[in-house]
């Protein structure tokens, strides 16, 4: 007759079972001590795994936008710069041409730095960053503007056109020498500006397209980061430089160069104010970048630290537990061995 | 004749002692068998001294029957465990990392990147590259998913085989019983033998028993279908070698009734074929049909529109029924194994990865950059753009719609790992209460050592005892024959 009763293979059974359950955790704990994540984030968390998985794919989809905006901005940085120089270059043409304008120069002086001006801006717009053209809207693997004073340019040619077609005669024809002040006027105020404002500036003197270059800059924004030869204020100057430089080869009366100083007088001080116009809107530009980049890398910080949230582990918890673990191990090991001993066989 | 009947109590002591002592000597023998039970000498009183009249072999029906439950459902929710930890790391790979959503989230960065500086062709190049991981990922994974259904079928017909074999087994040792019953012979082996093949019959199916006369036994499944009776019943199966996404698999007949498949992570099934069968039929098809929609999702989200804004066609992404789009919001069964990249675009295939950026990759009348500039971005913006968007999905795929096929790929992700979670409990659970029930069965009905040795003292006691009344006897037998010489 008896009471209770425990059969030999379940006190066995029991010590294995339980030790087993505790070596596969401690395993576990200890893989999350190593790593402070949890060791099978998907089976702990459940149907929240995707979310923290979309997170975690977020960020680094995140970072890479901040490499892209780095890009953006050192372009847009660069264009500033290289507006500066041609509001520089506008600015030193603008005193000489004023200075011509009062009769004080001569000739050649206000040709030669016409021409200076004219090539210094043709380099500027052709700045060239990373293989990519700064100037050139989205069409960056063309250089954007012909050089004027390359033998058997273009623009050149489309120069010459307009002359002989209001004129009816070339530059280099001695009837040029005739041409009234009046006439000078006409020609520019007819001729040339239309022609350089209108379509003819892309057929003969840019390769740039209108339409500038889009970057994404947030996950959901985008932003122009780029800007284009194209502007009024770069055709006007373009237009003053070569036609001061190319018209002074003709021996013009006085009241006539007077008359073409003060058109390109008039033509560059209003490209100055385009270009600083233009300088703003990179400014914006930059500024929209910048944000945008401050705001990615707040979103970066949210997002790991929600993931953190959920996948991390915390190391004290995890390691006290881990402690815990081996010294509930090492009892047990400890009792294991007790209850071995115990045996009725030794006691008979 | 007093003495004479002292001596043969005695003798008969001794022998009861000697019979004992074998009943205990096997207990021990077999205190560390699980699936024997404990036998007791049962004494009866006779004129001639005490006898043992039976030997009783220690039985808990009710706790038996726990345990068989406990076994079945155990082994079916290991099963069902283990099957989706071999899904979740056969396709979505470990961290996930070849999962559809990690390579989708590779391919929008690479695009991203390209949109940044569309003139870098090698960027372009990098795109097409990611779109072709992508590609790999969901091929590889309707590959796992479909090999692993054809692994399932091959592991059930060899369970299947191995539960034919039991029952034949089954057979053979209850007629055993049987025969033993009706002769009145000690059938406690073969009864432990019995039980035995029920525990491991339970690992399979869950079974129900019926007890009759003759301690004859009939099986059912928890079902209703006959597993035994009197003979054994076939269970049979065809394994498929090979699936294919719109395959259905054959079903398990129990003497001619379908074994039905179990539902939910912590699965209703009971015994491993159960959940085999879940996995096969319910599990694993749901997950091909997630891919599915992912790759129809890919293949509408990166679809081409002429210059006027309609007609669209497959871009980047296209399947056999190309260049037409798949019907939207309709699930076509296996398309993540047959989606491609596009041959006009994938350089490996002579194709130009700039038509990403310019688009027509569908022909002079689908390019978007007319004037073929190299920093043209918007169609790859519009792209990444388009990845987030809300899109319609089949909602067979179990999935709720509309979502963005970057937020389906990851709630894929979420969906299984639900069911791993839910396994997981469920087996810790499970595995528990099996424990806990064998623990109480074996406790009801197992060997305890101390036990057996004190026995063992006491018999050893009686033992001596009886030899002494022997010796005794006999002296005072040998006292009485010196009186009468």
């Amino acid at each position: 007759m008896k009471t209770s009763f425990i059969s030999s293979n379940a006190i066995a059974q029991t010590m294995r079972n339980h030790m087993m359950r505790m070596q596969v955790e401690l395993v576990q704990r200890q893989q999350e001590v190593t790593t402070q994540r949890l060791a099978d984030p998907g089976k702990t968390l459940g149907a929240r795994a995707g979310f923290s998985f979309s997170m975690a794919r977020d960020i680094e989809r995140l970072e890479n936008l901040l490499d892209s905006n780095g890009l953006a901005a050192n372009r847009l940085s660069a264009t500033q710069n290289a507006l500066e120089q041609f509001s520089n270059v506008s600015q030193d043409l603008l005193s000489t041409l004023t200075a011509a304008v009062s009769g004080v120069s001569d000739t050649s002086i206000v040709r030669a730095a016409a021409t200076r001006s004219l090539e210094s801006v043709t380099s500027i717009l052709n700045t060239n960053m990373n293989g990519e053209y700064l100037f050139a809207g989205i069409n960056t693997d063309v250089k954007p503007v012909n050089e004027f004073t390359a033998p058997g340019s273009p623009n050149q040619a489309q120069f010459d056109n307009y002359f002989q077609t209001h004129f009816g005669f070339t530059q280099t024809d001695p009837a040029a020498a005739n041409i009234t002040a009046a006439q000078m006027n006409d020609f520019i105020d007819n001729t040339l500006i239309p022609g350089f404002m209108g379509t003819d500036w892309q057929a003969a003197w840019s390769n740039a397209s209108d339409e500038t270059i889009t970057s994404r800059i947030t996950l959901n924004e985008t932003a122009q980061t780029s800007t284009t030869a194209n502007s009024i204020g770069m055709r006007k100057v373009a237009l003053a430089t070569a036609m001061t430089s190319d018209l002074l080869k003709i021996p013009l009366s006085e009241e006539t160069q007077k008359a073409l100083y003060t058109k390109a007088t008039s033509l560059v001080g209003e490209a100055v104010a385009d270009v600083a116009r233009i300088q703003s809107e990179v400014g914006v530009s930059e500024i929209r970048v910048k944000d945008a980049t401050d705001r990615v890398e707040a979103q970066i910080d949210l997002s790991k630290l929600f993931v953190n949230e959920m996948e991390g582990v915390d190391p004290y918890e995890a390691s006290t537990k881990l402690n815990e673990l081996l010294t509930q191990i090492e009892t047990s090991y400890a009792l294991t061995a007790r209850i071995q001993q115990l045996s009725l066989l030794r006691h008979l | 004749m007093s003495l004479t009947s002292a001596l043969s109590i005695a003798q008969s002591a001794l022998f009861n002692t000697s019979r004992q002592t074998s009943v205990v000597s096997r207990n021990i023998s077999d205190a560390s068998n699980p699936d024997y039970a404990r036998r007791t000498s049962i004494y009866s009183s006779t004129n001639g001294g005490a006898r043992i009249s039976e030997i009783r072999r220690a039985t808990n029906e009710a706790l038996f029957r726990q345990n068989l439950t406990a076994l079945s459902g155990w082994q079916a929710q290991a099963s069902m465990s283990g099957g989706l930890d071999t899904l979740q790391l056969r396709v979505n790979g470990p961290d996930n990392a070849t999962s559809p959503a990690a390579k989708l989230g590779v391919l929008q960065e690479a695009l991203q990147t390209f949109a940044a500086t569309p003139s870098n062709v090698t960027l372009g190049e990098n795109a097409v590259e990611a779109a072709r991981g992508l590609v790999r990922s969901l091929n590889n994974g309707t590959q796992a998913i479909q090999s692993y259904r054809a692994e399932l079928d091959a592991e059930i017909k060899v369970s299947v085989d191995d539960l034919n074999r039991l029952l034949a087994e089954f057979e053979t040792v209850n007629k055993e019983v049987v025969k033993g019953t009706r002769a009145g012979s000690d059938i406690s082996d073969a009864m432990d033998a019995r039980d035995s093949l029920l525990k491991k019959i339970s690992q399979y199916v869950p079974v129900s028993t019926v007890n009759r006369p003759d301690n004859d036994m009939m099986v059912l499944t928890a079902d209703g279908a006959t597993l035994f009776e009197t003979i054994a019943r076939p269970v049979t199966f065809t394994a498929n070698t090979t699936y294919t996404a719109a395959m259905t698999g054959n079903a398990i007949y129990v003497d001619g009734v379908p074994l039905a498949a179990g539902t939910g992570g912590n699965t209703t099934a009971m015994g491993s074929l159960a959940a085999k069968l879940q996995m096969r039929d319910v599990v694993a098809p749901q997950m091909q049909r997630q891919l599915d929609e992912t790759a129809r999702g890919l293949i509408e989200a990166f679809a081409e529109t002429d210059s006027s804004g309609a007609n669209p066609l497959a871009g980047l992404f296209t399947w056999p029924g190309g260049p037409a789009l798949p019907t939207s919001g309709t699930l076509v069964e296996g398309l993540a194994g047959r989606i491609t990249v596009n041959a006009a675009v994938d350089s490996e295939k002579g194709g130009d990865p700039k038509l990403l950026r310019d688009g027509g990759i569908n022909g002079a009348a689908y390019v978007k950059n007319t004037s073929g500039a190299a920093s043209y971005s918007s169609t790859l913006i519009a792209y990444t753009q388009k990845l987030d968007e809300p899109i319609a999905f089949d909602p067979a795929a179990g999935i709720a719609s509309p979502r963005s096929l970057t937020g389906y790929t990851a709630d894929s992700i979420g969906w299984l790992e639900a069911l791993r979670q839910d396994a997981a409990r469920g087996a810790e659970a499970k595995e528990a209460l099996s424990v806990r029930t064998a623990t109480a069965l074996s406790n009801e009905i197992g060997v305890n050592m101390d036990e057996e040795m004190a026995l063992l003292l006491e018999l050893e006691h009686s033992y001596e005892a009886s030899a002494r009344l022997m010796s005794v006897v006999d002296e005072m037998l040998a006292t009485l024959m010196s009186i009468a010489r």
